[in-house]
Formats: C-alpha cells, sequence, structure tokens
C-alpha cells in the first residue's frame, strides 16, 4: 500500500514535515502544497531532509504554489502538478494522507 | 474514482481554495464526488455571511455554487457548525439566534456521514490548516 | 468495509481540536467500522494522567478516551518518540494504547485503507 502524504504547512514554523518523514514507507509519495513548498527552499535543512529520502519516494509539489513563491533552484526528483495531475496522484496511490 | 472530499478550513484559508480547484478537477477530470464533508473550521466555507474583499475570491460563495451547479450531496458537521455560529433556518430557531447563515446547497448532519463518505468512496482526500 | 486511521496530534486544551478528532473516533465505532486512533505529536499530551481541565472550564477528555473502547475502538496506538520527546511515560498514560516506534508506525499507516491526520 503506497501513501501520498499531502503537507500544506512551513516546515520551519511547524513539525508536520519532520514527523511526516519519520513515517514514510518506501513506496509512499509527498506533496507539498501551500506553504510547505518552502521546505524546499536551497540551503535550507528542510530541503537537505527531502534530498536525503529514498529514491523510491517520489517528491511532488503544487505548481502554483512554487510559482507563487518564485522558488528556484529545485530539485531534478520534483514533480510539480497541477490540479489534474494531483487528482491523478490520488488515483495511483492507494490512499491520501493529508496532515491537517 | 469515487472521492468524498472533507474541508477541515475557513474560506480565506489557501486550504479552502485548494480544495475547490481539486473538487473542479476531480469532475472534469470524469471523477465523481460522492460527498464534500465539512469539519472543524470548515464549517465557515459553508457560510452565507462572510463578506470577502472586493478584490478577492468569494470562496464560500464559489463552494456553494458548486454545489448547486453539479448537484453535490455537501454536508456540513452539525455540532461543528453549531459551535462556530453556522445555523440553519431550523437550529437558529431552535436555539433562539439572530440569524441562520448556511450558505444555501449545504445541510447540517452528523460525523456518521463522514464516515458513511468514506466507506463510499474510493479516496478520501481531506484539505485543512494552510 | 474500508479501515480508517485516525492521527490525533492536537494537544487537548489548544481549542476543540483534540475532542473533535476524538469524536470521528467515537462515530465510526458508534457504526461499527474498523478504526485505529494514533495519538502522535502533541496529541499524546491527551494521555497524560491527572489532568484537572476544569480549571480551564473545559470538559475532561479522558472520560471521552476511555470511552472508546466502549464504541468498539480498541486499536489504539502512542509514538514512542512522541511520548519520549515530551517526558511522558509510556506506562503512567490515562489509556491503555501501544507504544509504536517510527517504523511501526509507518507499518501502521500501510495496514489501514483511509488515514486522516488531524
Amino acid at each position: 500500500m503506497a501513501t501520498l502524504h499531502v503537507l500544506s504547512h512551513s516546515p520551519f514554523s511547524d513539525s508536520r514535515l519532520g514527523s511526516c518523514l519519520r513515517l514514510l514507507g518506501p513506496d509512499d509519495g509527498l506533496l507539498l502544497s501551500g506553504d510547505a513548498v518552502y521546505a524546499l527552499q536551497s540551503g535550507s535543512l528542510a530541503r537537505q531532509a527531502l534530498e536525503l529520502m529514498p529514491d523510491s519516494i517520489a517528491l511532488h509539489a503544487l505548481a502554483e504554489d512554487l510559482q507563487a513563491r518564485a522558488l528556484t533552484g529545485l530539485p531534478a526528483r520534483l514533480n510539480a502538478v497541477d490540479y489534474p495531475a494531483f487528482v491523478e496522484l490520488c488515483c495511483n496511490y492507494d490512499k491520501v494522507n493529508s496532515w491537517l | 474514482m469515487k472521492f468524498a472530499i472533507a474541508l477541515f478550513a475557513p474560506p480565506h484559508s489557501p486550504s479552502s481554495r485548494r480544495a475547490l480547484r481539486f473538487a473542479e478537477a476531480c469532475l472534469d477530470g470524469g471523477h465523481e464526488i460522492v460527498r464534500l464533508f465539512f469539519y472543524q473550521e470548515g464549517v465557515h466555507s459553508a457560510s452565507a455571511n462572510a463578506v470577502a474583499p472586493q478584490d478577492e475570491p468569494n470562496l464560500a460563495a464559489e463552494w456553494s455554487a458548486f454545489v448547486r451547479k453539479h448537484k453535490l450531496d455537501g454536508v456540513v458537521c452539525i455540532a461543528a457548525a453549531l459551535r462556530r455560529g453556522v445555523l440553519n433556518a431550523e437550529e437558529a430557531q431552535r436555539y433562539e439566534r439572530p440569524a441562520a447563515n448556511l450558505a444555501e446547497g449545504w445541510d447540517l448532519s452528523g460525523l456518521g456521514q463522514l464516515h458513511e463518505a468514506a466507506q463510499m468512496a474510493d479516496r478520501l482526500v481531506s484539505f485543512g490548516g494552510n | 468495509m474500508k479501515s480508517m486511521l485516525i492521527i490525533s496530534r492536537q494537544a487537548p486544551w489548544s481549542g476543540p481540536g483534540a475532542r473533535e478528532a476524538l469524536d470521528i473516533a467515537l462515530a465510526g465505532g458508534a457504526f461499527d467500522l474498523p478504526l485505529g486512533l494514533l495519538f502522535l505529536d502533541d496529541g499524546v499530551f491527551q494521555l497524560a494522567s491527572n489532568q484537572k481541565p476544569a480549571t480551564l472550564q473545559q470538559k475532561d477528555l479522558t472520560a471521552n478516551l476511555q470511552a472508546l473502547p466502549l464504541f468498539g475502538v480498541e486499536s489504539l496506538f502512542a509514538s514512542a518518540r512522541s511520548l519520549q520527546e515530551r517526558g511522558l511515560d509510556g506506562a503512567a498514560l490515562n489509556l491503555a494504547v501501544e507504544v509504536l516506534d517510527d517504523s511501526a508506525l509507518t507499518s501502521l499507516i500501510d495496514r489501514y485503507d483511509q488515514v486522516l491526520t488531524l
């Protein structure tokens, strides 16, 4: 069973990313939305933590949130998604766990 | 696929807008939404009383229009709604409150509806927080 | 029937969040649904003993927690790491829960059809 974990809080003021990373299974996926995309900020510990995730864990982010925040220097493994692709991701994973 | 979508955030939260865009994409993609369930602060996303600034989207109004246009089953948790002051006419009368402010298209009901939706759906997707 | 894991992350007196997460579990139990409840991060503070919420004019959450088995929700878990980080003794909680380390939590999440983390 592969779970898509969805985050929407900034990792700098919140413990959700840290807690989520510790619980990820090898086939799980991570979708960063809202302020959670700040975890991709170059030079940050959060960015390092994401890069240390095993290759088998897919890393996605909502494109509109990346663009709104003018984030650049994004990791090559990142898959930026629009809403139709977000829906499709939910279908492809067995379940969706949003860290509310 | 059948989707149940739960919202836990108010209309001015980015996650309320995100949930609506997601819901629209579900329908555009040919999927079915078996129920929308609003809980915790999400009950405010079903309020008819929020007045969004002119230069901002009015998410509560957009949600109401969405539910009605597609004839979706829109449920707001009654306990969460009462606590936060989102009432339909019946509850406003029962509790002698000055206004009924539940937007059109929404029904107040219990948490059992969330569980029923979760059982009916292939995917339960929740939105909330930020 | 689909099984659902509810992950409760809110401290007990930080607003209605903890209570409302618990209500989801109790409602599911009332309908005989296969449910699990995991206390994670600040959610483990709900399990601390001897709390006196009346001083905050709040209802005691402990009674609701202890009602879980009566509603058929017996799969109760707490994160070992969350307890340890917060200086809580897994043996002195107000509820009988299975304490799991991180890899056991990964497996736990995997076992359920749906997850709700609030």
